[in-house]
């Protein structure tokens, strides 16, 4: 069975998915426990894939048994190793975090979000095992629909903004696969590591070109790179909060990893970087990207809000230094899409604890909130301070590489970019921090008469035990990441990285 | 904003033509698409899957895990809607019409009034119902069984002409539709439930992803379908044949249920009360 692993990994989530839905039809409280067998599964398998590629190297694993480029591939290696173990658990974690909330809110439609989470995380971990350009689209396709219709179910302007990303997600898919049409014109191959080996000689082909900046334009439309951000703050906000504490932390992550593994394995870094030298230009918008994203950070004084503008910086982070071109900085880029992933979770799940809780969504609601949630508000903090860099949570390795890889490019702007968010960070958290320690609970809806009496009023009211345990796993996660990164590094990431790169 | 949406469109449409002369002729027989990989399925594919059609056997059994996929997301667009559209209670009465069984007399309820819910002589009627719709009632139920039959001989047949799953499952979901249309929507709730339509749509799909987990349980790799050969008593060539045939009609059956599904919860607004 070792040898099935990576194909397991994709197949059982969505049987499962679609077991689900008969459940959903029989008896609703067989939805969950399927679910949460599967994507404990889906963890185990990817760790066992890991495993195996830690020793042997590459696994391959050919659909139908036909190798590439006749069949579709699984081609695990150790970067797409890591982001798939990242998925895996973040995706497991946060379904079994987010229970309470999930059967409170669609008790009447149980079935349809477990399989439409299911197939979600189906689609992210097929974007990421697949060795095919073209099986690449179609499981975007998978993971963007049922984004979409789990983002659309969320209160207010939930269904718009969904709309807006539905729009712009299209679009970007589309620029994409009309990119990898382009290769299959001038290669007559849809397979990665085939288009690799023939694509050198027609180098000077201006369908490649096109082909590339296609494939890279609708890329970064679907990772939210600023200016083509403009669908994520809405999306990501008002999603229900067991949806967004899966879609932040992941599709953003997931979309800058096919980036990497498009530039390196299909274009290869000859091209990218030594051919057009487009390294330069695209550090510097990531440079734009990363202070834009926080100053939309700092205007804004909702909290998930806020919170989706630091995405939109991360990804200038991660965007920006791997364009650095050199060790350190893909180095950086590939460690954080790992690290963002976990602590993006993190503060998304203590945010939907909060929100559930605490009525209001600005950070002038979160007064007094210390007393009232404390394990929550010390994960929130946790998080916070690995978004801000504080050793010896991961934050501050990734951006530790991203720094040096940036000092070592003599790129000074993307270091004092990067140095500038940190600033912006640590005001963002700490502003919530003040409200939330210093200033009394105040019951804003005034409708209990104790408003103003100071923290003495507060009973603690914390969230759901379940919830609970799994935000603390989350945050000593931040810590053993941290603690790891360098073995991290060692093991994983520099196996990536091609030898010609400094 | 005009402006800037106008000069994106002008430059993607620049870059569209900027590849423009690297184009291989239309045709062409030396371009890399028809020298790579499709001389390999031309000749290979009828050899290996007994499938005339190269594009049934490229896309059912070499890429048959794209197809897969390509089942599960239109499965999903259904899910979706029925999970962002379906609203359990019921609307607050406006004005219904009834139909007294026995006598055809018509009696259009106002808000507030009593219905006569549940009595065995009412039945409900549509609130834009057309009083004399013979023909029309008539002429569809003439034509479904044939559109019906049709659908099936497009997913037999896709081994041999253009067809399978998808364009079958396409034609007798509209089938249905159109008795929906021609009918009302309880009429077809009668023959074809809400809960089926779902259950058909995931059994659909499952059927696909199962035949590919029983070739792994077999010891082959996911979806292929030769290692099915012990189990159908036919050898390798005939087990890819059938193979493909078990999963078309996997696709037909989800793509016909989430045609209707998406029939339901649109016409009526996921209130599933009445539809156009």
């Amino acid at each position: 069975m070792t040898a099935h692993y990576s194909a397991l990994l994709i197949v059982v989530p969505l049987v499962v998915a679609f077991m689900v839905t008969i459940a959903g039809w029989i008896d609703k409280r067989w939805c969950f426990p399927l679910s949460a067998a599967a994507l404990l599964a889906t963890f185990l398998a990817s760790v066992g894939v890991l495993a195996e590629v830690q020793q042997n190297g590459v696994v391959e694993y050919f659909m139908a048994g036909w190798e590439p480029p006749v069949g579709i591939n699984l081609r695990v290696d150790h970067l797409n190793g890591i982001v798939l173990v990242a998925i895996a658990a973040v995706a497991l974690l946060n379904l079994l975090g987010t229970r309470p909330i999930v059967e409170k809110t669609y008790a009447d439609r149980l079935g349809a979000f477990y399989t439409l989470y299911i197939l979600l995380v189906t689609g992210l971990l097929g974007i990421t095992a697949t060795g095919d350009a073209f099986n690449l689209y179609v499981l975007i396709e998978i993971a963007a629909l049922t984004g979409y219709a789990l983002i659309g179910m969320g209160p207010g302007r939930a269904s718009l903004s969904s709309l807006n990303y539905l729009f712009m997600g299209t679009v970007g898919a589309s620029l994409y696969l009309l990119g990898v049409g382009y290769l299959y014109l001038a290669t007559g191959t849809l397979n990665m590591v085939d288009l690799a080996a023939r694509l050198p000689e027609i180098y000077d082909s201006r369908l490649v070109l096109s082909a590339f900046i296609l494939c890279l334009a609708g890329l970064c439309l679907k990772m939210g790179f600023f200016p083509l951000h403009a669908w994520l703050p809405n999306a990501y906000a008002h999603a229900p909060s067991p949806v967004s504490s899966l879609v932040a932390p992941l599709v953003t992550k997931v979309m800058i990893y096919v980036m990497v593994r498009v530039m390196l394995t299909v274009f290869t870094p000859v091209f990218a970087f030594e051919r057009l030298q487009l390294g330069g230009s695209m550090v510097w918008l990531a440079v734009i990207a990363i202070v834009a994203g926080s100053f939309l950070a700092l205007s804004t004084r909702r909290l998930k809000r806020m919170l989706t503008f630091i995405i939109v910086a991360e990804v200038g982070y991660m965007v920006g230094g791997f364009w650095l071109g050199n060790r350190a900085g893909i180095s950086g880029a590939i460690l954080h899409i790992v690290n963002d992933a976990a602590m993006t979770f993190c503060v998304f799940l203590a945010a939907a604890a909060i929100q559930q809780r605490n009525e209001g969504e600005t950070i002038d609601d979160l007064q007094g909130l210390f007393a009232k949630m404390p394990v929550t508000m010390a994960v929130f903090v946790v998080g916070g301070l690995s978004i801000i860099g504080v050793p010896p949570t991961c934050g501050f390795f990734s951006k530790w590489y991203l720094i040096s890889g940036g000092l070592a490019a003599g790129h000074y702007g993307f270091v004092a970019a990067l140095l500038f968010s940190s600033l912006i960070n640590l005001v963002l958290f700490f502003r919530i921090f003040e409200i939330a320690f210093f200033e009394p609970f105040t019951d804003h809806h005034g409708g209990h008469g104790h408003g103003g009496e100071g923290v003495h009023g507060v009973a603690i009211e914390e969230a759901p035990l379940q919830m609970l345990v799994v935000m603390v796993t989350a945050a000593v996660m931040l810590f053993a990441l941290g603690l790891y990164a360098g073995d991290i590094v060692e093991g994983f990431v520099t196996h990536v990285i091609p030898a010609g790169i400094l | 904003m005009r402006a800037l949406a106008l000069i994106t469109v002008l430059m993607v449409g620049g870059l569209l033509f900027y590849g423009l002369p690297d184009f291989p002729d239309w045709g062409d027989p030396v371009s890399p698409a028809s020298t790579h990989l499709s001389p390999f399925y031309i000749e290979q594919g009828a050899a290996d899957t007994h499938a005339p059609n190269v594009v049934t056997a490229v896309l059912a059994y070499y890429r048959g895990y794209d197809t897969m996929f390509e089942a599960a997301v239109i499965f999903s667009a259904g899910l979706a809607c029925f999970f962002l559209l379906r609203t359990f209670q019921q609307k607050s009465e406006e004005t219904r019409l009834y139909r007294h069984i026995p006598t055809g007399v018509t009696l259009r309820i106002e808000e507030g009034g009593k219905t006569p819910a549940g009595s065995e002589e009412f039945e409900p009627i549509d609130s834009h119902w057309v009083p004399y719709d013979m023909i029309i009632n008539m002429t569809c139920r003439l034509i479904v069984p044939f559109v019906q039959l049709f659908a099936l001989y497009v997913i037999a047949h896709g081994h041999y002409s253009p067809g399978g799953g998808f364009q079958g499952g396409v034609l007798f979901g509209a089938a249905i539709i159109l008795f929906a249309i021609s009918h009302d929507l309880r009429s077809v709730f009668r023959r074809l439930q809400e809960k089926a339509v779902m259950f058909l749509s995931a059994v659909g799909v499952l059927i696909y992803a199962g035949t590919g987990v029983v070739c792994l349980v077999l010891g082959g790799n996911f979806l292929d379908y030769s290692f099915l050969a012990g189990m159908l008593g036919v050898d390798a060539v005939m087990a890819r044949s059938h193979g493909i045939l078990i999963i078309e009609i996997g696709v037909g059956l989800a793509v016909m249920a989430v045609m209707v599904m998406l029939y339901y919860n649109l016409s009526s607004a996921g209130r599933h009360d009445e539809g156009l």
